[in-house]
């Protein structure tokens, strides 16, 4: 087994993939809640506004700022396009159908960059990479401490945002119950839209971030999105506090349990087994819960 | 009274700014040649019989299997082979017959890779296979190979492709070379222990073993990690090498240059590249890979190259950066050790089929490859041959070591022989002795 301080070094990279994986989860919570879309094209589509700004900076030879606004901009369009052209469309049919077409999306996009972008290797690096400081064992550059704050911040101010603002509560209320909602006079389609366009900037900015913190490679920007899933479900697709915790703690298992040699080849399990472990807890305790009250 | 920005105004300006950028890309990747387009005549290099006339008689089909996968692609390899034969074919091609290449792709399945070699021979008819590079095509099809009367020249990655009469590489695979990047670390940095990473993909054992050996008969111990690829989190895999190797150890990568990159543009996000040494097996001489490593990497990284430096001088160096400036569009990882491989490859094959008196068949295609003895070329270190009659083979046992130098590499140390300490090669020394190759 590892010592403290060999495990020391392991735990701000897992705080900085938290951080990333809370910005994406919130934004699958926040759209699921409102359009009832779990959505599984984010990693893609951050992926490819990645490496679109890969494509400004090395080749149209843009300044970095301008091609990171783009990725940004990229997811937000791209998405909110989608929500507004297949939301309608799919408005009526089951969660899963509406899961599925997002795959879609995200498999045309992965085709998109295997066919413009090859194979060879990309990189993005931030200009916060070069500096940092220390803390006991552990270095730490401030793309990894502005990941971790992004996600606090993001989390925070939705769960504000969903609290105190006419859009928030509608967006709550969609939640609850749509066709009543609906009957109220909440603009349905504009609230679906601002939640399309929120989770799609969130995969904009994590798609910048990943891209330097994991690789910019289509395929694994692609599929994180599995983790980010697993934190929205551990969250039960419902709370934005329990989803950055969920994330935290998928990025941290994950990254601490490197150094355990016997491990470390099950790193890539992490988010699954968190999330059925989970579910299971879940499941169980509502079992007790109906036992307790005199279900059946 | 303040008007609202609504949606429908909010939209437009998004998408618009959205066009320009992605014309802008559009644009920009229209108009940047990767490695490609035809030029002049007159610039055009000369390869085969160098007649600039196209041939056109019955096609010579040759044809390979080659693993393309997420995290482990090889098509470099093919696409420099299919590169240098058009090259061949716009230069009259094997005494006026083109040479059509069949490659099949697979994806480590070993139901579709047996079907793949027989597709190949039963069904394409292919004369020969050349360029093969699968991670387990040699286990799967050797014996078939050996029915069927082929002797493959290739790119060897599983072991039987370096126990077999009928396979002959130009490289010396993961073991060899990963044997050369340890002993480098070993004998030059005197590391006081190996740190051995590579791919988690069929064969971990065998590449390692003769890294085990050679740090056993140093007295260096050795700590064997695998990693799977796509790798998801270079950062956490950086940081576990560095902490493995300890103060005075040294790192030794074994995976295909994109997941290398990822691993050492982690190290120097982290700061590590100069809390270790750090080594490579072949795959790192490549020119991108160290293009993006820039100046950080100058002297704190060490590759084996089985062949030589991507931008080395010599006739054959400069013959393979011509033909993939002008054929190899296809070769996305440009100037490196796996197009060289095909090269080479293709290189061997045509100067065998040229020498063919009579028909073109299986037998005369694969004896005339049986048969190369002697082909000189600066990419490699010594003169390559295919050895008859022999148990195994393992031609390329002598190779240099490259490190970056503000992003490009430059040799560290000349060619210099792979450690006897591994049994197969000193066995194929004496093998060269008695056979006189």
């Amino acid at each position: 087994m590892p010592t403290w301080s060999e495990i020391q070094p392991f735990i701000p990279i897992g705080l900085a993939l938290g951080g990333v994986y809370a910005l994406s989860g919130v934004g699958t919570v926040v759209l699921y809640r409102a359009t009832g879309v779990l959505n599984l094209a984010s990693g893609a589509v951050g992926a490819m506004g990645a490496y679109l700004a890969w494509a400004l900076i090395n080749e149209a030879h843009l300044p970095s700022g301008v091609a990171y606004a783009f990725c940004v901009l990229f997811g937000t369009v791209v998405t909110l396009a989608y929500g507004l052209i297949f939301g309608p469309v799919l408005a009526a049919r089951d969660a899963l159908v509406k899961a599925v077409a997002t795959l879609g999306l995200a498999l045309v996009l992965l085709g998109l960059m295997a066919w413009i972008f090859t194979d060879q290797a990309y990189s993005l690096p931030l200009p916060t990479d070069g500096a940092g400081f220390t803390v006991g064992q552990a270095n730490i550059d401030w793309t990894q401490v502005i990941a971790l704050a992004l996600g606090i911040a993001v989390t925070i101010s939705t769960t504000i945002f969903l609290r105190v603002t006419k859009v928030g509560t509608a967006m709550r209320a969609l939640a609850n119950d749509r066709e009543i909602t609906a009957t109220l006079g909440v603009p349905v389609r504009r609230v679906e839209a601002v939640a399309w366009a929120a989770s799609g900037l969130l995969s904009g900015v994590c798609g910048l971030l990943l891209a330097d913190l994991v690789a910019l490679d289509a395929t694994t920007l692609t599929w994180l999105v599995i983790s980010t899933v697993a934190a929205a479900l551990i969250a039960r697709l419902r709370s934005i506090p329990g989803t950055f915790a969920a994330a935290m703690v998928i990025g941290l298992v994950q990254s601490c349990i490197t150094p355990v040699q016997s491990l470390t080849q099950y790193e890539d399990m992490t988010p699954f087994v968190l999330a059925v472990l989970a579910l299971l807890l879940v499941s169980r305790t509502r079992v007790q819960g109906l036992a307790g009250g005199g279900g059946v | 009274m303040r008007k609202r920005l609504g949606l429908r105004a909010v939209l437009p300006v998004g998408v618009v700014a959205l066009a320009v950028g992605l014309t802008l890309v559009a644009n920009v990747f229209g108009n940047t040649p990767k490695h490609s387009t035809r030029v002049s005549a007159a610039a055009a290099p000369k390869c085969g019989l160098g007649n600039g006339k196209t041939a056109s008689g019955t096609p010579i089909t040759l044809g390979a299997i080659v693993t393309n996968q997420p995290g482990t692609s090889f098509t470099d390899i093919t696409n420099m082979a299919q590169a240098y034969f058009t090259c061949v074919n716009d230069n009259g091609g094997i005494n006026g017959h083109p040479i059509n290449y069949d490659v099949i792709q697979e994806q480590s399945n070993p139901t579709q890779v047996a079907a793949d070699a027989k597709q190949l021979i039963a069904s394409d008819h292919v004369l020969g296979i050349v360029g093969n590079t699968s991670i387990i095509d040699c286990a799967v099809n050797m014996p078939y190979y050996k029915q069927q009367g082929f002797f493959l020249i290739d790119s060897g990655i599983a072991e039987q492709c370096y126990s077999s009469p009928n396979s002959a590489t130009v490289n010396m695979g993961p073991r060899y070379s990963s044997d050369g990047a340890a002993s480098y670390l070993i004998n030059v940095k005197h590391v006081k222990k190996v740190v051995f990473d590579q791919s988690n993909v069929p064969g971990t054992g065998y590449n390692v073993g003769g890294v085990n050996l050679i740090a056993k008969a140093s007295h260096v111990p050795v700590q064997d990690l695998t990693e799977n690829v796509p790798i998801a989190n270079g950062d956490s895999v950086a940081e576990a090498e560095v902490q493995d190797a300890g103060v005075g150890g040294g790192v030794v990568l074994n995976f295909t240059p994109p997941e290398a990159l990822i691993i050492l543009q982690a190290a120097q996000q982290l700061g590590l590249e100069s809390k270790v040494q750090w080594a490579c097996s072949t795959p790192c001489n490549t020119n991108f890979l160290v293009a993006g490593l820039g100046s950080a990497w100058n002297n704190h990284l060490f590759v084996n190259a089985e062949l030589n430096l991507p931008t080395a001088p010599g006739p054959d160096s400069a013959l393979y950066q011509s033909v993939l400036k002008q054929y190899g569009s296809a070769v996305s990882g440009g100037l490196g050790s796996f197009s060289q491989m095909g090269f080479t490859e293709a290189q061997i094959a045509v100067k065998a089929l040229l020498g063919i008196k009579g028909a073109y068949t299986v037998q005369s295609v694969n004896s005339a490859f049986e048969n190369v003895k002697g082909f000189k070329t600066d990419l490699l270190c010594k003169p390559w041959y295919y050895g008859k009659h022999v148990p195994y083979h393992l031609p390329n046992n002598t190779d240099r070591t490259v490190t970056p130098d503000n992003g490009v590499m430059v040799q560290a140390q000349g060619c210099t022989n792979i450690s006897n300490v591994d049994p197969e090669v000193a066995g194929v020394r004496k093998i060269e002795k008695k056979e006189h190759l």
